[in-house]
């Protein structure tokens, strides 16, 4: 009970040790600042992105692609994974482009997407969009396919039809199951907006970074992926909270 | 009010049941026992309309929503709350949400679960969840309930009482009940007729036991009814020889 308990003053210690060394070792001139730049140079090089302003449209860039990539991925990989489901023609024709879908690593569509739809947000909800698609397109598919038989017999012999099968049985399972990947497909969707950005891009965190690489900006760059990971765990928090309440019969 | 008539049943060439008859008359207790494997649960479903009957046929004056059905790994919604679960076959019906939320909490009362509506299955032990899902088909008001080992998962004094609450119910409803059931002793105390099933494959109906003790039944004090010791040693004596005779004939 006392070793769990403190867990958490325990890693926060070694967190502030490493820290403190960290910055010791940057303030001895042991850390090439080229490559390493202390923690304080970090901090500092994030409190300039927000004391300026010049952070917000760069957030709302990345934050809108990542998001609508979210939202669009999960409503159509949610329409064809039932309608692949249901429709076994549709089967044939969906499963392999996903397959194929699946077997690249998604992100070297980017540049492709770039020639398609200009550097503007488009690209980026496209690869976001691809990148979750596919992961619900298959989430929701094979859990169709792997419903509790016996719950569809209960409904059936109660008296219910189809729309009782969709509404009682399919969409209460479909649920689930998105919830189940919807961290995942969280993280998908900031891969693909920050990537594509990355690629090319006037605005976004993405272009940050790749504007922070191209001047050898490395406290800067920390700076941008310290920010990443704390929205994208603020997210978590969010569909975390999201999950329970909608699963909260689990 | 449903008759089961020469019914021969098939899942390959040969035929797991062949020429099998049982009547239920309106409010009666009827089992089904036999070895397993001898085709009672596949008799179930074929007088469900599940599986199509290589000859014979079932008949019966009842409407569909009038027949009801319990299995043994019945499963309720887990999403859905006790209440809810029992409403879902009234609102199939054309109830209105309210009217299916009251009459769910009155059975739900009846099978002495009154106060646990709200909760989700997870939240009920194994004989509260066997009990909702009775409740569940019970709020159709069925005149006839088609049993495959309902209560054979739970554990001995929960399915006593389960069970005795079930027959209780049937009685004062007067429900015809056909109950799949593996023990016999349970098949005596609650039934109006036995039928046993002979070994299968090609099992036949080989016995037809008319069971005299009276109703209203109390499960307990029927064991101790004189009449109850020969039935059952006459069933067992039937039932081992079946059995017998399936292993010789595997030899
Ligand atoms: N869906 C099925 N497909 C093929 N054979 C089946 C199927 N269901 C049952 N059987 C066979 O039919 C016979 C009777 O099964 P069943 O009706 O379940 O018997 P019981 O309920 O009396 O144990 C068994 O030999 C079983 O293997
Ligand atoms: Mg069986």
């Amino acid at each position: 009970m006392e070793r769990r308990k403190y867990v958490w003053l325990r890693q926060f210690i070694a967190f502030a040790i490493i820290i403190g060394l960290w910055e010791a070792a940057g303030r001895a001139k042991l850390l090439n600042p080229l490559y390493a730049p202390s923690p304080s140079r970090i901090v500092g090089a994030l409190i300039d992105l927000f004391a300026g302003g010049t952070i917000w449209p760069h957030l709302e860039a990345t934050f809108g692609a990542a998001l609508g990539g979210l939202a669009l991925g999960i409503v159509v990989g949610t329409v064809l994974g039932i309608a692949a489901a249901l429709a076994p023609f549709l089967a044939e024709l969906l499963e392999p482009v996903m397959i194929m879908l699946n077997a690249v690593p998604r992100v070297v569509l980017a540049p492709l997407f770039v020639i398609w739809l200009g550097i503007g947000i488009a690209s980026k909800v496209a690869l976001s969009f691809v990148l979750v698609a596919v992961l619900i397109f298959f989430t929701v598919f094979t859990g169709i396919l792997q419903v509790d038989r016996r719950l569809i017999e209960r409904i059936t012999t109660l008296g219910g039809g189809r729309t009782a099968l969709l509404r009682h049985v399919y969409l209460p399972s479909i649920v689930a199951w998105i919830m189940g990947n919807l961290k995942v497909a969280v993280g998908f969707a900031f891969t693909g907006a920050v990537v594509g950005e990355f690629v090319a891009a006037s605005r976004g965190l993405g272009y940050l970074l790749s504007f922070a690489q191209s001047t050898y900006n490395s406290a800067l760059m920390l700076a941008l992926v310290l920010l990443i990971m704390v929205f994208v765990l603020v997210i978590f928090a969010l569909a975390g909270r999201l999950e329970r309440h909608l699963l909260r019969w689990r | 009010m449903l008759r089961v008539a020469d019914l021969s049943l098939s899942y390959g060439q040969v035929p797991v049941l062949e020429g099998a008859s049982l009547d239920i008359d309106d409010g009666q207790f009827v089992s089904l026992v036999g070895p397993s494997g001898s085709g009672k649960s596949s008799l179930l479903r074929a007088v469900m309309g599940l599986q199509k009957p290589l000859a014979g046929s079932v008949t019966t004056e009842l409407a569909k929503r009038d027949i009801g059905i319990l299995f043994q790994d019945d499963a309720l919604l887990p999403w859905r709350t006790a209440r809810e679960n029992v409403a879902l076959g009234l609102g199939f019906h054309g109830s209105n949400r309210r009217r299916a939320a009251d009459h769910a909490d009155s059975w739900l009362t009846q099978l002495g679960l009154s106060g646990l509506g709200d909760r989700y299955p997870r939240q009920l032990s194994g004989g509260q969840r066997k009990r909702v899902a009775l409740a569940q088909v019970l709020a159709l008001k069925p005149r006839l309930l088609l049993m495959d080992e309902p209560f054979a998962s739970l554990d001995a004094i929960v399915r006593a009482r389960v069970t005795q609450d079930l027959v209780d119910l049937a009685e004062r409803e007067r429900i015809g009940v056909l109950l799949v059931t593996h023990d016999l002793e349970e098949a005596i105390s609650l039934s109006d007729v036995v039928y046993l099933l002979s070994q299968g494959p090609r099992a036949r109906m080989s016995q037809r036991y008319d069971i005299p003790l009276s109703r209203p039944r109390k499960l307990i004090a029927t064991r101790s009814d004189p009449r109850f010791a020969p039935l059952l040693e006459r069933l067992w004596d039937d039932l081992s020889r079946e059995v017998d005779r399936g292993a010789a004939e595997a030899a």
